[in-house]
């Protein structure tokens, strides 16, 4: 029994009378009395008037705009966005609260505001800001060696001599040092062929049909995806804007009135086949059924076409370790990120130069050298078996803060590698390659190129910045220091030390100058984490200030990204509360990954070749998935659990069901030029269903994602694309036969579906590449 | 809330090796128990540990005195004080095995004696002079004494035990004889009675051994008895008050120490004397409902064992709104339950908020997590929940850690849900580390914004009861596992730990009464609040027209066992139909009326209105006027169309039918029918009453009435059980009775009830009871059903 929906309903019996009185009223009513007819008619009313007075209190309260608990009964959308916000207001009172309780506490304790964060989330941030100006004084290479590692053992080394810089600076302004504002967004991307795009076109002509319509006006075009099949495929939501710019000039026009204008003006095109005008005034665009079919006709005869975008060259500056010092997992973002940034331009067909600006160059080498010459005198002879880089620097470092004869001696190295004494870069070069070995093999695993140009690479062009820099009057000299005021930052460059060393600044500054010139790259992306957004902030407006570049037309950027925290939501560490070291992290996950697959019993499927690369596939782009699938800026949860899950938004599940449809297409029997002749007897792949049309459209949106994508350079868009990708293929699946089995045992392959299948499985392929996950046909 | 809790057991026994027990078994057996005494025992875990103990500590003292240790005949004494010694006394434990290994402490009632004395004095060191002065040791009481106070005993009854020879009960001569002779040997004592009984009576003749003749019963004894029975079934007492007084067996105030599982510290001696000086010795009770919803029948019991305890004991009843989910709280819930509580007749002594205390219990907070005693935790909801959850890896983190991430939480640097602080113990159930304080951003009805970390239950329960020095916290069942967790946090924090009391919850069936069930029940329409007549809330009752008084009474027949009960709503309407036949006012009201016209009306020469008695047994009752008219209206089933059937007594054609309160006969003259051809009024002649028309019957009826609305309430569910998913497979909604709510427009009463006011209640003569509906308005009078008359025999 279904539960009453009307309010105090009563008796059914009652209700049928009442019914069977008011369809024929005429008619003489039998077996009804006058009474009860009258009591009929009475409930009725009764009913009625309930019903109107909780409508009629609904209508007051949406035209008044009140929230009241009946509207948001009746609109429970309404009531969970209503909730949602309400709980981020009070947060946001409660967090203004602390900070107010907070900084009056840090006044009674004389702290400065800078630090007032105290040890929140924000607080990396504030540090990170903290040191920039601490950098600006530090030796050489040894700085950025300690910014990205932030590890104990450095920080010691720099504090004494830092301390009263770091105050020079505070004294100054007491307030977090900013950078100068963000530019406004230059359109970097120029779109020669918008291949399957669909967004693309769309806006193309919506953009002509609002120009043509309402010339006077411009504001930008704001077109969706409709969030609902109810309102078509796309919606244009301009109508609203636009209504708004031309009363603000005098004409009032209703939303509904602009949209059904732009639509009269909207130019053929084969993409649309309606278009409809709701009362607010959105346009919801429906796409012509026959486009989508020839669209994927082409990519089944031709492939997954990505559009032509006009071509750059492109500096991808990522990973960037340091010498003398394991990888650790601070490093695997900007490699993880920049290696799929760099990917997605080679596939945008970009002549792309992935540089690794290691820290190779600094004081620590003296030391180093040092070291190696007591431990290895015989070095020149035979190459020196370092073994473990990293507790070779421990030792040297020991004895460098002991001893201060060895330090002595640790210093007059620096200078002589500087000068390129041959003895002294054979001992840097052995070190080095200690440090590649070991490296390389991490990037192996990942299936990274790179190409190493560090700190020591740009040493000849640094003097060269700081004669440009002197003879143009950049520089200013205080307290022995050469600093450099880019317009609108707070922190200036140190471009020469006190001691007449140079610093991270200068190197980046000579790193940018020979990137823009001598590699001529129209585009240079670094990255490299958020912490340093400052810095690279300053950088960039130097290079501006210098005239280096037109930042409308090239494009510099810092892509910057959070930290990885572990699943106590705190930097991530071992147990012991060390650095997790890379390897032993890609160890792990190809230990566990492993294990899962077992536990699946995959392991009696599959040949150990298979098996062994479906692990490091599994393994490798769980833990790649698991980073780019984040929003970049925001940090992100390191968990092996969620990465190896088979459910959800995880490569594992895309690899799964990537393999699956491989293995529908496999497993059909058909071959693969049976496939291409159906393709090329039929431009049109024929799609009724409406599973496949949805999944149609759903590949051709991989155009759109990738053209947004080398825009904006946030993956994880490109992520929930495959994501969705894969539901909608499930959906189709779950309700479209590929191969039919009748009764009688006969099979029929339904040739269409096949091909819409493999057109699935290649987008899917080609997506996974861009995200440097190796797909594999069987799992 | 599931309609019966399951209780673990905490007291399985976790031997593991089989020659452990083994060697309990043997040391079980060298007590004297017999064989299933030991099986039963050893089925108990606490209490064999405590006899292992206490058996222990027997061997050794007898070893030490160079006495026989593999047998020993006082095993009973050591059996009795291992099963009423508690744990909070166990330390004075060795004093009193050193009696009866001594042979001190000879009888069971010197052990019982003994055991008593050391729980009174558990806080104290042990004076083993008094202990035996309090246990009688050394007293010998010589045959003679015991012959003496039986022989005056024996006397005392003589009269009556001639008549009744041994059909009286022997069980008070021997009562009688022990209070008189504390110490002397039972035994002795029942072979002495024996033997004086029959020097006074004889032999037992076939007569005495014969059950007792049944007292022939007319009929009116034979209901008497009925009745009695009825109460003796529901073991209770008419009035709460009575009923705490001879039932309620809680420990008096101050003496918390001696209960059971109470826990005693170095500090509870000077807690509770503290706790003693600041309530200067009164019973301090509370009923602490969360307003997350109205109150129901089960809380009429809360209230009323609370509350009456209080009364009982001339203490004081608080009511504390338990605040602690803002999520959930609405002020109409504050309202409406202080407004339930006052209509059944209690006034709280204070009103109390638990969030009053949030500034305390945060405090409290800190110091637990100082100490060691409560982390912060990341764990999901569901990684919390389930039977083997998984230990939090969070358990063992810093102290310094937690305190920075509690603030964190405080400060709203956390999301919701993204920790918790937990307490570092582990319940009965095997539930681990129960949470104190979860993140919610929400606004508090009285806290404001003040805060968005909010405690739990589980942590705010006991400490405020703590901190409004509750003598006893009754609370239901379910509880009696948190009842560690209680103890627990008050003695973890060092302050005043009141005595936890569980009571049996009271169901009922055919409704339910979760909160979320009601509400759901709302949402879908299906009753239209929280106080519809259909539902068990207290609100819905008290709209339907119950009587607190009758609630009241009901819920003290119910008595206070802690066996949960579940109880048909039958029960509770016999209470108050009791109540409402006395004290609701009786008035006519024709519910489906049809017109009779008096054709006779002018020669009758009656007058216009007639007075009726509002409680017409009662001889000097008040009155109330009523319309008479040649026109009046009597219900469509009083009348039969054509010649009535046997079974039919009332009007039809050839029979007439009398007029209640006005002395008439009618008889019908013609029937006057619509086009449809059914009956749409009557003309009849009229008679006054006399000795040869007296009629079959006589019906109600009412004359230039005015038209009130009658709301006709059935039962909700239609099976016992609607939660019962065996039962109602379908879910709980899905067993609605769809037509529970009839709505009649068109009901005539007595022009004088248009002055009603809201909640008035009458009895409709020959209909049933009812009470002025809340919506009713000047214009528009609204009746609810409250009851039929008689119980529904079954369905209509």
């Amino acid at each position: 029994m279904a539960p009453p929906t009307k309010p105090n309903k009563t008796p059914k019996k009652d209700d049928k009378k009442a019914n069977g009185v008011a369809a024929a009223p005429s008619a003489a009513p039998t077996g009804i009395s006058r009474e009860q007819e009258l009591q009929n008619l009475e409930a009725d009313k009764f009913n009625a008037e309930q019903d109107l007075a909780r409508l009629t209190r609904l209508l007051a309260a949406m035209e008044k705009g009140e929230m009241t608990e009946e509207l948001l009964e009746a609109c429970p959308n309404l009531q969970e966005v209503h909730q949602k916000n309400a709980k981020l207001k009070y947060r946001k009172a409660i967090l203004e609260r602390s900070v107010a309780a907070q900084e009056a506490e840090n006044a009674k304790n004389g702290i400065k505001s800078a630090a007032a964060a105290g040890p929140s989330k924000g607080a990396p941030e504030a540090k990170k800001a903290k040191e920039a100006p601490k950098g600006g004084e530090q030796k050489g290479g040894e700085k950025k060696g300690d910014k990205k590692d932030n590890k104990g053992g450095e920080k010691k080394e720099s504090k004494g001599g830092d301390k009263k810089d770091a105050k020079g600076v505070d004294k100054k302004e007491n307030k977090t040092p900013s950078a100068p504002p963000r530019a406004k967004k230059h359109n970097y991307v120029v779109v020669k062929d918008f291949a399957g795009s669909i967004m693309g076109r769309l806006a193309d002509v919506f953009k002509k049909a609002i120009k043509e319509a309402f010339p006077s006006i411009s504001v930008p075009l704001v077109l969706t995806e409709a969030s609902n099949a109810k309102f078509g495929d796309y919606q244009c939501n301009s109508a609203m804007g636009i209504s708004a710019a031309l009363k603000a000039q005098g004409t009032a026009k209703r939303p509904a009135e602009v949209a059904a204008e732009i639509v009269a003006k909207l130019p053929a095109c084969p993409l649309i086949s309606k278009t409809e005008i709701p009362p607010a005034g959105f346009i919801n665009v429906y796409l012509n059924e026959e486009f989508i079919a020839k669209q994927c006709g082409e990519i089944s005869r031709h492939g997954v076409k990505l559009p032509t975008i006009e071509s750059r060259r492109v500096i991808v500056d990522f990973s960037s370790p340091n010498i003398a010092k394991e990888m650790h997992v601070g490093h695997l973002r900007s490699t993880i990120i920049g290696d799929a940034i760099s990917r997605l331009f080679e596939a945008v067909g970009f002549d792309v130069l992935r540089l690794n600006h290691i820290g190779d160059w600094g004081t620590q080498f003296g030391m180093l050298i040092a070291h190696l010459f007591d431990r290895f005198p015989n070095f020149q002879k035979e190459t020196p078996a370092i073994g473990d880089l990293q507790s070779f620097y421990k030792e040297s470092k020991k004895r460098f803060d002991e001893d201060a004869d060895f330090k002595k001696r640790a210093y007059e190295c620096v200078v002589k590698l500087q000068n390129f004494e041959p003895e002294f870069i054979k001992a840097w070069t052995d070190i080095c390659n200690v440090s590649r070995t070991s490296n390389n093999e991490v990037y192996d695993k990942l299936d990274i190129v790179l190409n190493e140009r560090g700190e020591s690479y740009y040493q000849t062009r640094m003097g060269a910045i700081v004669e440009e820099l002197t003879t143009r009057s950049f520089l200013r000299e205080e307290e022995g220091r050469h600093l450099m005021f880019p317009t609108g930052c707070d922190i200036p460059l140190t471009v020469v030390k006190s001691d007449g060393g140079f610093t991270y600044d200068t190197s980046d500054l000579a790193a940018l100058k020979n990137r823009l010139f001598e590699e001529n790259a129209d585009w240079l992306i670094y990255v490299v984490d958020a912490g340093q957004s400052l810095h690279f902030d300053t950088i960039f407006a130097a290079g501006r200030d210098l005239g280096w570049y037109d930042e409308t037309q090239k494009r510099v950027e810092h892509v910057g990204f959070g930290l990885v925290l572990g699943e106590d939501k705190k930097k991530f560490k071992t147990r012991s509360g060390e650095t997790v070291r890379l390897k032993d992290l890609l160890d792990e996950g190809v230990r566990r990954s492993e294990e899962k697959l077992k536990e699946k019993n995959r392991d009696k499927e599959m040949t150990p070749e298979e098996l062994v690369a479906a692990r490091d596939a599994v393994a490798y782009g769980g833990i790649k998935y698991a980073d780019l699938s984040h929003t970049r800026t925001q940090d992100y949860i390191f968990s092996y659990d969620r990465m190896l899950d088979d459910k959800g938004n995880t490569a594992v599940y895309l690899l799964y069901a990537y393999a699956r449809i491989r293995s529908i297409v496999r497993q059909s029997g058909v071959s693969e030029s049976d496939m291409t002749a159906f393709a090329t007897n039929n431009e049109h792949l024929p799609l009724s269903h409406p599973k496949e049309l949805k999944l149609a459209k759903q590949v051709l949106k991989f155009s759109d994602v990738i053209l947004q994508l080398v825009d904006t350079l946030m993956l994880h868009t490109l992520c929930d694309y495959l994501y969705t990708l894969s539901s909608t293929f499930t959906e189709f699946y779950s309700e479209c036969y590929v191969v039919e089995k009748s009764k009688e045992g006969t099979t029929t392959v339904n040739m269409n579906r096949l091909v819409l299948c493999d057109v699935t499985a290649n987008t899917m392929e080609k997506a996974l590449r861009v995200l440097g996950i190796r797909p594999v046909p069987k799992m | 809330i599931p309609s019966s809790v399951i209780l673990v057991s905490e007291n399985r026994l976790p031997f593991t090796f089989s020659s452990a027990r083994a060697m309990a078994d043997a040391d079980l057996r060298w007590l004297g128990l017999s064989d299933s005494k030991v099986a039963e025992t050893l089925k108990n875990k606490s209490l064999t540990e405590q006899l292992l103990s206490i058996i222990k500590l027997a061997k050794d003292q007898l070893a030490a005195a160079g006495r026989n240790v593999q047998s020993f005949p006082k095993g009973s004494l050591l059996y009795n004080v291992g099963t009423k010694g508690k744990t909070q006394c166990a330390h004075h434990l060795p004093a009193v095995v050193r009696l009866i290994v001594e042979d001190k402490v000879k009888s069971d009632a010197q052990a019982t004696a003994a055991v008593n004395y050391i729980l009174t004095h558990a806080m104290a060191d042990l004076n083993v002079a008094e202990l035996e002065k309090e246990c009688g040791v050394g007293i010998v009481v010589t045959a003679d004494e015991i012959e003496d106070t039986v022989k005056s005993v024996i006397a005392s009854y003589k009269e009556k035990l001639v008549a009744d020879r041994y059909q009286f009960p022997i069980g008070k001569i021997l009562g009688d004889t022990r209070a008189k002779l504390k110490w002397a040997d039972g035994q002795y004592i029942a072979k002495e009675v024996e033997l004086q009984l029959y020097e006074l009576l004889g032999p037992r003749t076939d007569e005495d051994t014969k059950p007792k003749p049944k007292v022939k019963a007319d009929k009116k004894e034979g209901d008497k008895k009925k009745e009695e029975k009825k109460m003796r079934v529901i073991e209770g007492a008419t009035t709460m008050e009575e009923l705490i007084k001879t039932r309620a067996r809680l420990h008096k105030v101050g003496e918390n120490y001696k209960t059971e599982g109470y826990v005693l510290t170095p500090h509870t001696d000077r807690l509770l004397k503290e706790h003693l000086r600041r309530t200067g010795g009164q019973v301090r009770t509370r009923f602490p409902p969360e307003p997350n919803g109205l109150l129901h029948i089960g809380h009429a019991k809360a209230i009323n064992i609370n509350f009456a305890y209080a009364k009982a004991f001339d203490g004081v009843c608080n009511l504390r709104f338990d605040d602690t989910n803002p999520e959930k709280e609405e002020k109409k819930f504050f309202e409406g339950i202080e407004q339930m509580v006052r209509w059944l007749g209690y006034t709280p002594a204070e009103i109390t908020y638990s969030s009053d205390n949030f500034e305390q219990l945060y405090k409290w907070a800190i110091v637990l997590i100082e100490k060691g005693l409560a982390f912060v935790c990341h764990q999901t909801v569901e990684e919390m929940r389930g039977q083997d959850q998984k230990p939090s890896p969070w358990r063992e983190r810093p102290i310094k850690e937690s305190l920075q991430l509690f603030q964190d939480m405080k400060n709203g640097k956390l999301e919701e849900g993204e920790a918790t602080l937990r307490l570092k113990l582990i319940l009965e159930e095997g539930k681990m580390d129960p949470v104190a304080y979860r993140i919610k951003y929400c606004h508090h009805e009285r806290s404001k914004d003040t805060w968005c970390i909010y405690p739990t239950y589980d942590y705010t329960h006991c400490l405020c009861d703590s901190i409004e020095d509750i003598t006893h916290s009754l609370c239901t069942k379910e509880f009696q596992s948190r009842r560690s967790s209680y103890y627990w946090l008050c003695n973890a924090l060092d302050v005043y730990c009141p005595v936890q009391w569980e009571y049996g919850r009271l169901n009922v069936y055919y409704t339910v009464v979760s909160k979320r069930k009601i509400m759901k029940l709302i949402t879908s329409k299906i009753v239209r609040d929280w106080d519809d007549p259909r539902l068990f809330t207290l609100a819905a009752l008290r709209r339907r027209g119950i009587p607190a008084e009758a609630l009241n009474s009901f819920v003290a027949r119910l008595g206070i066992t802690g066996s949960q009960m579940v109880i048909d709503p039958h029960v509770m309407d016999a209470s108050v139909r009791d109540y409402l036949n006395v004290h609701s006012p009786r008035t006519m009201a024709v519910l489906d009326p049809i017109p009779v016209r008096i054709t006779n009306f002018s020669s009758l020469s009656l007058p216009s209105s007639i007075s009726i008695p509002d409680f017409p047994s009662n001889s000097c009752s008040s009155t109330h006027d009523v319309n008479f008219s040649d026109t009046l209206y009597i219900e469509r089933d009083d009348y039969h169309q054509g010649t009535a059937s046997k079974e039919f007594r009332r009007l039809a054609t050839g029979q007439n039918v009398g007029l209640k309160h006005i002395g008439l006969v009618l008889y019908l003259e013609k029937e006057i029918t619509g086009e449809d051809g059914s009956v749409t009024g009557l003309e009849v002649r009229a008679e006054e009453v006399n000795e040869t028309n007296k009629p079959k019957a006589f019906i109600h009826w009412v004359s230039n009435p005015i038209a009130v609305q009658v709301r006709l309430y059935e039962r909700l569910f239609h099976h016992k059980n609607p939660e019962d998913a065996t039962e109602v497979p379908g879910g709980f909604l899905s067993d609605c009775n769809e037509n529970s709510l009839s709505i009649l427009h068109r009901v005539y009463v007595d022009r004088y009830l248009a002055t009603v006011k809201v909640l008035d209640r009458f009895q409709f003569e020959r209909i049933g009871f009812f009470a002025v509906d809340l919506d009713s308005s000047k214009d528009k009078i609204i009746f609810n059903r409250t009851l039929l008359l008689k119980e529904d025999s079954g369905k209509k």
